[in-house]
């Protein structure tokens, strides 16, 4: 499904002008005023120019003030999108305009019952890549300046400060959107747009776009640059898959962690309202814990912060869509991302499922099989001989 | 004040210390910052035999977690324990003791004139090692380290007020002042010289006036007027995460009134602020959740920064809340953490108070 215009089977062409940027508000401006929409979801820098909010809008003043492409993620869409519409379906029919796997945590969500995409339309665009938020903050012109350069190329190689998930990112081109913006396909001052559902074919079909008569380049450009990432992905996981090797590795890959939690505070799909690892379950009496620093000559503070991480990757890494937030927000610095998005990958496999797509195939974990998939248990095997005594 | 003088660094000597201290059986445990040089970083650590102490760092100058927060669940158990907390931690402890969230009982706790803590990022780019000696160099000079949290730099309270054990430093080694009868009683039969002596007043006045400076610069800077202008500049860049929250020492509740499901944003709401407002943030209350924070808890804030140094945004939360706690405590002649005696302003009921604010 990656990279075909989909189920929608329609592409127009949106005139670039001064740039992408201001081509899709217009495009977004003119849904709003033509009443195909009531009301857009979309990133809107901050006074002080250092970040970005999202700004759920009707008022076409405040949308102009949008920028579409931003180069940073402080808060994943799909987060604004749980806190929109997860004590109900929205009535106000919205289209947000979010990176791909912002849209793709979107899907996860909804599968999960955490957010409701039938008043929703949602719009993406080529991601080459978020750029870190602290160094945005720092330099927001600099780094608006490097993003400028990633938008151009199409690609996270042509700056510096990119998140460490990004690069080998693969589904960062039309992947589940009911509209997609191809940056990549730009060409004589026109992007191809393509709708993914037939609600994003009847949006597009209003607008009085130009139908466009093909999207090769934009699909050649979009598959050179997934091989890219394809090769960077390949490599990460393999540095990721040797520093967890067992627990000592992971020990190691969390050494420096703080007991914050604030990866799962910015983690788009970690939703419960009451984690487990905040309840009291978990936290051994103050008795207990002296016992358990007796037993191995000593116990770290914050308690269980090596748990909190392996239970929080068996509870959400199938769903983790490698967006990087947790590595952004880290006070430690931990590249969180590098070892869940390798840990999601490889039990995905195990269950032969993708995260983040509306193809109505259920959550893993939410479907009973008589017999689950034997891959399993050879993960086990093959991760740490010796520490599957229990089969 | 009974004083050991050692020639050893301040954290060499407390190390010897608490290795005195668990091999006589004084304490059945120490709480202490712990190098991990295998993975270039550090930790808080419980341990409970001599052995484990070749790796602590007594005066480590990192905070990974407020110690203060730490201790407050491990001192209701039935152990004796001691603990090597900074000044701020100590506060933070003390303060919670007053809230009934931990006890004083069964506790030795060592403190010591604290230069500051580097932050959370320095211990990854420059490693414990470098920080620790950098603090050493400077503790000998009895100057405040470069690079320190900004908080540290501005901080009054570097000197512990209500320890057992007080450590200074000097250019020959260090102090171990017995501030009470329990360190007294702890340390009985520990050797070393003893003199009758107290930190170096000149040398705490001069760290003092700069770190008064400091503060007065640091708070200077805020962008604090303007009505909601002024806390769109302030706290614009908050993600929601309520990290702040939850590495906060003070912040104990389990279930912080602004998770509860009652502030939920929920369709009427939202619907109501785009007719009215034209526009809604998303998460929503970002700026309610700061203000509440501040109320419940900022008159008791010890301006420890873990705060800021968690902060994903970058907000200087810490000197945000350590001025206006500061100015609020002022108003009750209160400082937050300096007597457990002290009880909580908002705990105490007068039947006139505060006529200005109203």
């Amino acid at each position: 499904m990656t990279g075909d215009p989909g189920s929608g089977g329609a592409a127009f062409l949106l005139p670039v002008g001064e740039g992408p940027d201001g081509a899709i508000l217009g495009l977004l401006a003119g849904a709003l005023e033509s009443g195909a929409v009531d009301a857009l979801l979309l990133p809107v820098p901050l006074p002080a120019g250092d970040s970005f909010a999202w700004i759920l809008t009707r008022d076409p003043a405040v949308a102009a003030g949008g920028r579409p492409l931003p180069p940073v993620m402080p808060v994943q869409g799909a987060r604004a999108l749980r806190d929109l519409t997860r004590k109900g379906e929205s009535d106000v029919r919205i289209l947000a305009l979010m990176r791909p796997c912002e849209i793709r945590a979107a899907r996860e969500l909804a599968k999960l019952g955490q957010v409701r995409t039938d008043g929703l339309l949602l719009a993406s665009w080529d991601c080459p890549g978020a750029l870190c938020s602290k160094d945005h903050v720092a330099d927001p012109d600099g780094a608006g300046r490097r993003f400028a350069g990633m938008i151009a190329a199409g690609s996270p190689d042509a700056g510096g400060g990119v998140r460490s998930s990004c690069p080998g990112c693969v589904d960062f081109s039309m992947t589940d959107a009911d509209v997609h913006f191809g940056l990549l396909g730009e060409q004589d001052g026109a992007l191809p747009v393509m709708a993914g559902s037939p609600a994003g074919r009847t949006l597009l079909g209003s607008l009085g776009l130009t139908p466009a008569a093909g999207t090769a380049r934009w699909k050649l450009r979009a598959e050179m640059e997934r091989e890219r990432r394809e090769t960077s992905r390949r490599a990460a996981d393999e540095a990721a898959g040797s520093k967890l090797r067992g627990a000592e590795g992971l020990l190691s890959f969390f050494s420096a962690c703080i007991g914050c939690r604030i990866c799962r505070a910015v983690c788009p799909i970690c939703h419960c309202r009451l984690c487990h690892f905040d309840s009291e379950t978990p936290r051994p009496d103050p008795d207990a814990f002296f016992d358990g620093a007796e037993l191995r000559g000593g116990a770290s503070l914050p308690a269980n912060r090596l748990l909190f991480h392996v239970g929080r990757m068996t509870h959400m890494s199938l769903s983790c869509v490698s967006c990087g937030q947790c590595s952004d927000a880290c006070p430690a610095g931990i590249p969180v991302a590098d070892a869940f998005g390798f840990v999601g990958r490889a039990a995905r496999e195990a269950f032969g499922y993708e995260a983040g797509r509306g193809d109505g195939i259920p959550h893993p974990l939410r479907t009973w099989r008589r017999i689950e998939p034997d891959g399993i248990g050879g993960l086990v095997r093959d991760a740490e001989p010796g520490a599957c005594a229990h089969e | 004040m009974n004083s050991i003088v050692s020639r050893l660094d301040a954290s060499a000597a407390v190390r010897e210390l608490l290795g005195w201290l668990l091999g006589e059986g004084r304490t059945d445990a120490v709480l202490t910052p712990r190098r991990l040089p295998e993975d270039g970083s550090c930790d808080l650590a419980l341990l409970t035999a001599p052995e484990g102490l070749d790796r602590a760092e007594p005066l480590l100058p990192v905070m990974t977690t407020n110690a203060g927060q730490a201790l407050s669940h491990l001192s209701l158990s039935g152990r004796r324990l001691t603990a090597v907390l900074k000044p701020c931690e100590l506060r933070a402890f003390t303060e919670r003791v007053k809230r009934e969230q931990g006890s004083f009982e069964r506790l030795l706790t060592v403190s010591f004139v604290c230069g500051g803590v580097f932050p959370l990022g320095r211990v990854l780019s420059d490693g414990p090692d470098t920080l620790a000696a950098a603090a050493l160099e400077a503790a000998r000079r009895g100057e405040t380290p470069a690079g320190v949290r900004e908080t540290c730099a501005a901080c009054e309270h570097f000197v512990p007020t209500n320890a057992d054990v007080l450590v200074s430093s000097g250019e020959d080694g260090c102090r171990i002042h017995l501030c009470t009868p329990r360190a007294e009683e702890a340390l009985e039969g520990f050797g070393g010289e003893r003199v009758d002596t107290a930190p170096d007043p000149a040398g705490i006045e001069r760290v003092l006036a700069a770190r008064s400076a400091a503060r007065a610069e640091l708070y200077r800077a805020l962008p604090v007027e303007g009505g909601l202008d002024g806390l769109i500049d302030l706290f614009g860049r908050c993600v929601g995460c309520h990290g702040c929250s939850r590495v906060c020492p003070i912040c104990y509740c389990l279930l912080c009134d602004f998770e509860s499901a009652g502030l939920e944003g929920d369709l009427p709401r939202f619907r109501a602020a785009l007719d009215e407002r034209g526009g809604l943030r998303l998460p929503s209350g970002t700026i309610l959740f700061h203000l509440g924070r501040m109320t419940h808890m900022s008159f008791s804030c010890v301006g420890c920064g873990m705060c800021s140094d968690a902060c994903p945004a970058g907000i200087p939360v810490a000197a945000v809340f350590g001025r206006t706690g500061g100015r609020t405590a002022a108003l009750f002649d209160y400082v937050p953490g300096r007597d457990a005696e002290e009880p909580v302003p908002v705990t105490v009921f007068r039947e006139e108070e505060l006529d200005d604010i109203g």
